[in-house]
């Protein structure tokens, strides 16, 4: 049988639970030899496979155009869908700003911060995402697997992608699922 | 007696029990939020749902009373759904992102709820609706965005506390806690007793000295009593590496049954007084620190050149053990003059009378929870011993009536049905003259008309006190009486009259033991050459301290820094309330007991240890014998 593929990508987040995936430490090597690690935003490989992933795992809320694309390519691309930590989970702290309008929020970060002299501006050039309001995954493509967590425990994540790669659902109950 | 089952157990139980409560008595856990044991069932959140056989709808099982036959069930898909819904309905409604919470982790009892329904997500989104944050009050800060609307503070407030300051303005989501009608909690009638803080099941209230330094797993809790005044309500100390991270009240405590005012529950948080550290001893006009050993053999000197004229004034703060051996060592080194801090202001009124009368004549303040009228006199109570105050305040709605005879500043004013505020220094001839309109109610204008008073409201409180069925009389110590004893006579006379309960409020935790062990004496230090003071944590007024202005020598034992200490000759350091065990007699007369919280830091030792070093240094044993010394005198309190 030949290994499942696993690929994943990062969005609205801090990169803290791709940190937290890798404190599995040695254990990556018992998890290479049961899964065919691919796309990851921290290898070579940036995009999953055209042809198909058996997990696609999304760490991060969407809070813009690109980060909804990224979202809908993994989702057709991978037949399970994991949305890795808070932000994935519910849109976690980036998600604090959707309490505020758009334009104050973009305002306060190009233009009000004490940092920025007078020439601050809101950047608008055409090539560029369009902001959006902060958005858990399953608010946009829906989710097989969620792992909440900020981050999720090394422990629990590489419980989670055991149980994947060996075929099953995990099922996050009782103490795997109170990350604090 | 009832019979139903619950998930298919037998049980039997009271009429009118709801079923939540048979289901936890037979063993069988059913979440609920908005329900707490100290208050009525509300029914407000929803989480408890249980199914009924027969029932149309899932039923809320705090609020439902059990019923013959009635077969619960409380582990069905259906149940299991509808909680899960209700807790989605509930994150969708605010704020509830727990990584910026100060309660997450284990002491919310919204997150736990999902954990315990294995939820890994909202299936709603929240709606992103922000709520202005309350941060106004020292102590509380208060957070909508947390809110899950189950309005426990809103009862703890009104049905504990008898406050009423708390609220809610606007309906559905748009609901809002506001204190008063709106105004910011620190300038609102909220009294600081931090009810609300504890009982809110999220972060929505929380107390800002406490916030994000340990979370109930993370710290040591130690079960004490209060000290701060003569109730003595049960309390919960929450430390963490030897320091102080809050103060609860005991939910289990038969005192208070887990209420906590200001000064119990916050003003701890907020010591700001230097600690004496070390042994200080005068030499030449300046002060330095010396050990423990030389500060008692200078002790030991004065002592001897004092013959005769020494006096021990001991604080009402110190535990029985404490005055005990303190009374023990200073009567063995030939002291003969013994005083309290409270110079039987307050307390000794009451010992002397039950003495006099041979027996134990005032009750336990339980008798508040069931009176029908209260007869306030000289006391304060929105400043002292402030939890007898929400006992009363939470039974006004009922129909309860409260006449005060009190000062006009008094902040309780505003709770009573009607005000007597008497000029100064006639206070006594009024309780002599209010005696007696009890007995004959036709001088009511003319003695209205002697005090200054409103005829009619004179008029109502004599007819409310008469016509009540279970009066109490509370005597406290805010007025400055030329004649305490008299002043305690006439109100004793007057309970007596009325067949009303008797409760004085008395002082310090521990002031009625001082008076029993006969060291609440009126101060007088005329002629005294020596005193040494056991001031031990308490807070002197300027009145009190200038009194020790004249003496020649003084030695003091002291937790804190004080112009008294400034002005001693030898300055020992003691542990405060947190650091010490010890037993109290509470207003109830109640033997109660406190343990140590905290650890003193090295050098700093107990008052019964430091008075031992004393004992040891002057050659003389002691021994235990505060109990008998506790029950020397003729009880105050019918037991």
């Amino acid at each position: 049988m030949a290994k499942p593929k696993v690929a994943s990508d990062w969005l609205a987040g801090c990169a803290g639970c791709h940190m937290s995936f890798l404190d599995i430490d040695e254990r990556i090597a018992q998890l290479v030899e049961l899964v065919d690690l691919r796309a990851t935003p921290i290898t070579d490989l940036k995009e999953p496979d055209k042809d198909g992933v058996t997990v696609g795992i999304l760490e991060g809320g969407i809070n813009n155009t690109y980060n909804e694309e990224v979202a809908k390519r993994m989702r057709s691309r991978c037949k399970i869908l994991v949305a890795l930590g808070d932000c994935a989970v519910f849109g976690g702290v980036p998600a604090m700003r959707n309490f505020f309008t758009l334009e104050d929020s973009l305002n306060r970060a190009y233009i009000e911060t004490p940092s920025t002299d007078d020439s601050g501006k809101i950047p608008s050039s055409p090539e560029l995402a369009v902001p959006t309001r902060v958005r858990a995954i399953h608010e946009v493509v829906p989710v097989d697997v969620f792992i909440p967590g900020c981050p999720p425990d090394a422990d629990i994540i590489f419980y989670a992608l055991a149980e994947l790669a060996q075929g099953r659902i995990p099922k996050l109950e009782h103490k795997n699922l109170m990350w604090n | 007696m009832v019979n139903l089952t619950i998930d298919g157990k037998n049980i039997e139980v009271k009429e009118g029990t709801t079923v939540l409560n048979a289901a936890r008595a037979a063993g069988v856990e059913i979440p609920t939020l908005c329900d707490h044991p100290q208050l009525t069932p509300y029914g407000g959140c929803r989480l408890c749902l249980v199914e009924v056989e027969g029932a149309r709808t899932l039923q809320p099982s705090c609020t439902l009373p059990v019923n013959n036959e009635m077969k619960v069930h409380t582990d069905t898909e259906k149940v299991r759904n509808a909680r899960k819904f209700v807790l989605s309905m509930i994150f969708s409604e605010r704020n509830h992102f727990c990584p910026y919470c100060q309660v997450s982790g284990g002491d919310c009892e919204l997150q736990n709820a999902a954990y315990a329904e294995d939820m890994t997500h909202w299936p709603l989104q929240p709606n992103w609706k922000p709520f202005p944050v309350d941060a106004s009050h020292p102590f509380i800060i208060m957070e909508n965005n947390r809110c899950i609307l189950c309005r426990r503070c809103v009862r703890a407030c009104g049905e504990l506390v008898g406050n009423y300051t708390l609220g809610f303005e606007e309906r559905g989501a748009e609901s809002a806690l506001v204190a008063d009608l709106g105004l910011p909690l620190g300038e609102s009638s909220c009294v600081g007793c931090g009810t609300c803080v504890q009982i809110c099941p999220t972060g929505a209230l929380i107390d800002r000295w406490s916030a994000y330094q340990g979370k109930e797993t993370e710290v040591d809790v130690t079960k004490t009593i209060c000290q701060g005044c003569s109730i003595g309500c049960g309390l919960d100390v929450l430390t963490r590496d030897n320091r102080l991270v809050r103060i609860e009240g005991n939910w289990d405590d038969t005192v208070s049954g887990g209420l906590l005012c200001e000064v119990g529950r916050f003003n701890p948080m907020d010591e700001e007084r230097e600690r004496v550290l070390t042994p200080m001893l005068k030499a030449n006009g300046s002060t330095k620190a010396t050990t423990w050993e030389d500060a008692m053999a200078a002790i030991k000197d004065q002592l001897k050149s004092a013959k005769g004229k020494a006096a021990a004034v001991v604080s009402t703060r110190l535990s029985a053990e404490a005055m005990d051996a303190f009374k023990q060592v200073c009567q063995a080194a030939g002291v003969d003059k013994f005083f309290s801090t409270e110079g039987s202001q307050i307390t000794g009124p009451a010992t002397k009378a039950a003495s006099l009368l041979g027996k134990p004549f005032e009750t336990k303040m339980d008798a508040l929870h069931y009176a029908d009228a209260y007869l306030v006199i000289g006391e304060d109570l929105t400043k002292d011993h402030q939890v007898l105050s929400f006992f009363m305040k939470r039974r006004l709605p009922d129909g309860a009536k409260l006449i005060h005879v009190g000062k006009a500043d008094s902040g309780f004013n505003n709770f009573a049905d009607a005000v007597l505020t008497v000029p100064a220094g006639k206070e006594t001839a009024f309780l002599e003259d209010l005696k007696g309109l009890l007995s004959n109610d036709s001088a009511v204008e003319k003695v209205a008309g002697i005090y200054g008073l409103d005829a009619v409201a004179l008029a109502e409180s004599v007819k409310a006190l008469k016509s009540a069925e279970k009066p109490a009389v509370v005597m406290g110590s805010r007025y400055d009486f030329s004649d305490e004893a008299a002043a305690y006579n006439s109100v004793l006379n007057i309970a007596n009259d009325l067949k009303a309960t008797f409760i004085s409020t008395k002082g310090n935790i521990n002031s009625l033991a001082a008076a029993q062990m006969d060291l609440d004496n009126t101060l007088d230090l005329s002629g005294v050459e020596l005193v040494i003071l056991a001031a031990g944590d308490e807070v002197f007024s300027q009145q009190f301290m200038g009194k020790f202005e004249k003496v020649p020598t003084m030695v003091v034992f002291s937790s804190y820094v004080s112009p008294l200490t400034a002005a001693a000759d030898v300055v020992l350091p003691v542990t405060n309330w947190l650091e010490q065990d010890g037993h109290f007699l509470n207003v109830d007369g109640r033997l109660l007991s406190a343990k140590a919280a905290l650890k003193a830091s090295e050098g700093i030792y107990s008052n019964v240890d430091a008075f031992g070093k004393l004992a040891d240094s002057l050659d003389i044993k002691l021994s235990s014998t505060w109990e008998s010394a506790l029950n020397a005198a003729t009880a105050v309190v019918v037991d």
